[in-house]
C-alpha cells in the first residue's frame, strides 16, 4: 500500500526526514518516552520527534552510562554525542524510568541543543492531586515552549493540536482493531511502521494518511488466519526482525502493551473542556507504565483482560535487557497471566539483534506449544 | 512406515531412522560449515546402517540449528519440541529435560501425554552450554572427553566467578598461573556451568523424572554437577545426543 510505504521511508531514513522538517522552519524537539506532551510541543509551532536508537556501536556513550543501562537510552546518547542528532533543536524528558533521568543529567551537561526542559511528572497518575500536580507542570512546560518560540500558545492552537492527536490515537486503534478482528490484515512490519512513523513524522501528513489506510483496510478482502493470536508486551519493540520472525513461526500480531503501542495511542483528550486540564486527564485515565504507580493488580487485570479482548493464544514479553521498571513487574504479570489461563513466554532484547536463530526457535516452539 | 529425523546441531550432525514407532538407527557425525552438505552425510549414513533404501523413507523433519538448510526434508521443527517428542518416545513417564548442546541450553517441561507444556532456553550467551565446556577444555589442555573424569577427582572445586565463556576462560587461565589442581578447577568449571543450567530448570519449576538430552550429558562430570544444582535426579539415556533426531523421526510419522 503506498500510504504505508510513506512510513516506511520516514522510519527507514531519519535524517532525510528531520531535514524535510527543517525545510519547513519547524524545530524539533526531541524526547524518548510516551508520557512527552506531545500535543503542547505541537502547538507551540515545534515538531515532536520520538528518538529511537539507531544502533551504533556504543564508543562515546560508554563514559557516561556502563553497560547496565538499557539499549536505548545508551544508544540515543551515543546517536547525540557523536552529532547524528544534530538535526534536534531541543529535548524534553518527562520523569519516568531512573535511567532517562539519569540521561536528561548527562543530556544537559553535554549542552548540545538549543533548549532542553524536564518535565517533572508525579509518581502516581490517577489521584485528584496527581492531576492538579499535572496541570502546574503541564501549564509551565507551556510557558517554556512560549519563551522558546516567542509566541502565545493560544486555547485555539491547543484545540487544534488536541484535534490533530486524537484523529491520529483514534485512527491508530483502528487499524489495531480491524487486525485483532482479520488477523494478518496488516503484517506485523507495517503495524511497526505506522506506529513508530507517526511518532516521528510531520503529524498533520500522518492525519491526512492513517483515515486513508483504515478505509483501503476496510474495504481489503479478509482470509482466514489460522497463525496463533498473539499479544505482545513490553517498553519500546524497535527490531522490525521480531515481527517477520514472529509471523514465520506462525504467528500474528493481535494486539499490544508497548510504549511504542497500544499504550501510547489508547485514550481520548477531551475535546471540551479547558485544554491543558484535558491534557492532564488524558495522563490520569490511560493505562500506566511501570515506572508509575497504580495498585497493586491493575497492570496484571490489564494484561489479561487485553488478551481476552483480542483472544490471544498466548502473551509474548519483549523486554529490553536491564530495563528494571518493567522487569520488576514481569513476575507479577505472568502470575496474573497464568492465573488466568493464557500461556506467556519472556524475551530478553539487546538493541541489536545477533542471535534471530536463537528467536526462531523460541517462537517457533511457543506457537507449537500454545 | 519407515520415517526419518535429521538433527544439524552447531556442532554434530545427528539421524534417526523410525519404523512403525520401533527405533531402527541412529547416526552421528561433525557438522562443519556446510549443514546441507552435513544433512545429506548424515542422512545417507544412517541408511547405510539400517540397510534401507532413501525410496523407502515416507517422511523426513530437519530440527536443530540449521534445520531451515536441510532443503529435502518434508518439514522443520525446533530442537525443543522434538527434544521433547524424542525424550517421551524413548521413555513416556519423562516429564523434564534437560538440553545441554553445542550452543544452547534449554530446559523443558513436559505434559503427562508428552507435550510441552513450558521451556526456558539460555540468553545469547554460551556460558552452560557445550562450546563453554569446549574452551575450557582447550585452556585446561585435556580432551572433552576426560573432563568428566577429571571433575569426580576433587574434593574442593575452584570458584569460577564470570558467568561469560570470555571471561571465564581468563579466569581460568588466572588459575592456572596460580597453580590450582587441575581437578579442582575443573570441577569449578562444571559447577559454574550447571549453575547456569539450572536457573533454567527452575524458571520453569521443572518436575521429575528428569532426563538429560544433548551431547554434554555424555560428561559424567557436568551430570553430577547438574544434579547437585538442579536438586533432583538425573537420568542419561543410552541415546542422549540423538534424542532430538529421535524426536524429529517420530514426528515425521505423524505427518
Amino acid at each position: 500500500m503506498k500510504e504505508i510505504n510513506i512510513f516506511h521511508d520516514a522510519i527507514n531514513d531519519g535524517k532525510a526526514l528531520a531535514s524535510k522538517i527543517k525545510k519547513t522552519d519547524k524545530k524539533i524537539i526531541g524526547y524518548l518516552c510516551s508520557y512527552a506532551p506531545e500535543e503542547l510541543i505541537y502547538a507551540a509551532g515545534f515538531h515532536p520527534m520520538r528518538l529511537f536508537s539507531s544502533k551504533s556501536d556504543i564508543i562515546l556513550a560508554e563514559n557516561h552510562l556502563q553497560s547496565y543501562c538499557c539499549s536505548l537510552v545508551r544508544g540515543v546518547l551515543e546517536d547525540s554525542l557523536s552529532g547524528r542528532l544534530d538535526y534536534l533543536d531541543g529535548t524534553v524528558f518527562p520523569h519516568t524510568c531512573d535511567t532517562i533521568q539519569r540521561l536528561s543529567d548527562i543530556w544537559r551537561m553535554n549542552n548540545r541543543y538549543e533548549f532542553f526542559w524536564d518535565v517533572i511528572l508525579p509518581v502516581k497518575l490517577n489521584t485528584q492531586s496527581a492531576k492538579n500536580y499535572m496541570v502546574d507542570v503541564l501549564t509551565r512546560f507551556k510557558k517554556d515552549l512560549e519563551k522558546a518560540s516567542g509566541s502565545k500558545i493560544t486555547d485555539e492552537d491547543l484545540n487544534k493540536s488536541i484535534q490533530t492527536f486524537n484523529r491520529i490515537r483514534k485512527n491508530l486503534s483502528k487499524i489495531y482493531s480491524l487486525q485483532t478482528k482479520n488477523p494478518g490484515l496488516i503484517k506485523g512490519l507495517d503495524l511497526y511502521a505506522l506506529v513508530k512513523g507517526a511518532m516521528i513524522m510531520d503529524r498533520d501528513e500522518v492525519c491526512s494518511l492513517l483515515p486513508k489506510i483504515v478505509s483501503r483496510l476496510e474495504q481489503m478482502n479478509t482470509q482466514k488466519n489460522t497463525a496463533k493470536r498473539i499479544v505482545i508486551s513490553g517498553s519500546i519493540c524497535d527490531s522490525p526482525d521480531i515481527y517477520q520472525a514472529l509471523e514465520d513461526a506462525g504467528g500474528v500480531i493481535v494486539g499490544d502493551d508497548l510504549c511504542t503501542g497500544q499504550r501510547w495511542f489508547e485514550g481520548k483528550i477531551m475535546e471540551d473542556q479547558e485544554p491543558v486540564l484535558a491534557i492532564a486527564s488524558r495522563y490520569s485515565d490511560r493505562m500506566v507504565c511501570p515506572a508509575k504507580h497504580i495498585g497493586p493488580a491493575v497492570r496484571g487485570e490489564n494484561i489479561v483482560s487485553l488478551a481476552q479482548k483480542t483472544r490471544a493464544d498466548g502473551v509474548i514479553f519483549m523486554l529490553l535487557k536491564f530495563c528494571d521498571p518493567h522487569a520488576f513487574d514481569y513476575p507479577y504479570l505472568k502470575e496474573f497471566l497464568d492465573k488466568g489461563g493464557v500461556k506467556s513466554m519472556l524475551i530478553e532484547m539487546d538493541g541489536q539483534l545477533s542471535s534471530l536463530g536463537q528467536l526462531s526457535t523460541r517462537f517457533e516452539t511457543f506457537t507449537h506449544m500454545i | 512406515m519407515i520415517t526419518a529425523g535429521i538433527d544439524i546441531g552447531s556442532i554434530t550432525a545427528k539421524a534417526a531412522l523410525i519404523k512403525d514407532n520401533k527405533l531402527l538407527a541412529t547416526q552421528v557425525i561433525p557438522t562443519g560449515y556446510d549443514h546441507l552438505g552435513a544433512a545429506i552425510r548424515v542422512f545417507e549414513a544412517v541408511l547405510r546402517k539400517a540397510g534401507i533404501n532413501k525410496k523407502d523413507i515416507s517422511a523426513i523433519v530437519s530440527t536443530g540449528y540449521g534445520r531451515a538448510s536441510v532443503t529435502f526434508a518434508d518439514k522443520a521443527m525446533t530442537e525443543i519440541v522434538c527434544h521433547g517428542t524424542g525424550a517421551h518416545f524413548l521413555n513416556p513417564e519423562i516429564r523434564g529435560i534437560i538440553d545441554v548442546g553445542g550452543q544452547d541450553s534449554k530446559a523443558i517441561l513436559l505434559s503427562q501425554d508428552g507435550k510441552i507444556q513450558d521451556f526456558a532456553m539460555n540468553d545469547k550467551c554460551a556460558a552452560g552450554t557445550g562450546r563453554f565446556l569446549e574452551v575450557m577444555a582447550r585452556a585446561m589442555d585435556v580432551k572433552l572427553e576426560q573432563l568428566g573424569d577429571f571433575g569426580f577427582l576433587s574434593n574442593t572445586p575452584s570458584k569460577i566467578s564470570s558467568i561469560c565463556t570470555v571471561f571465564a576462560e581468563s579466569e581460568v587461565i588466572s588459575m592456572i598461573a596460580k597453580q590450582e589442581k587441575r581437578e579442582d578447577i575443573i570441577a569449578g568449571i562444571h559447577d559454574s556451568a550447571a549453575s547456569r543450567v539450572a536457573i533454567l530448570a527452575r524458571k520453569i519449576n521443572i518436575k521429575e523424572p528428569v532426563v538429560m538430552t544433548g551431547g554434554v550429558a555424555k560428561n559424567t562430570g557436568m551430570v553430577e554437577a547438574l544434579k547437585k544444582h538442579i536438586k533432583c535426579d538425573l537420568i542419561v539415556g543410552d541415546l542422549p545426543q540423538e534424542t532430538g533426531a529421535i524426536g524429529a523421526a517420530v514426528l515425521a510419522s505423524k505427518l
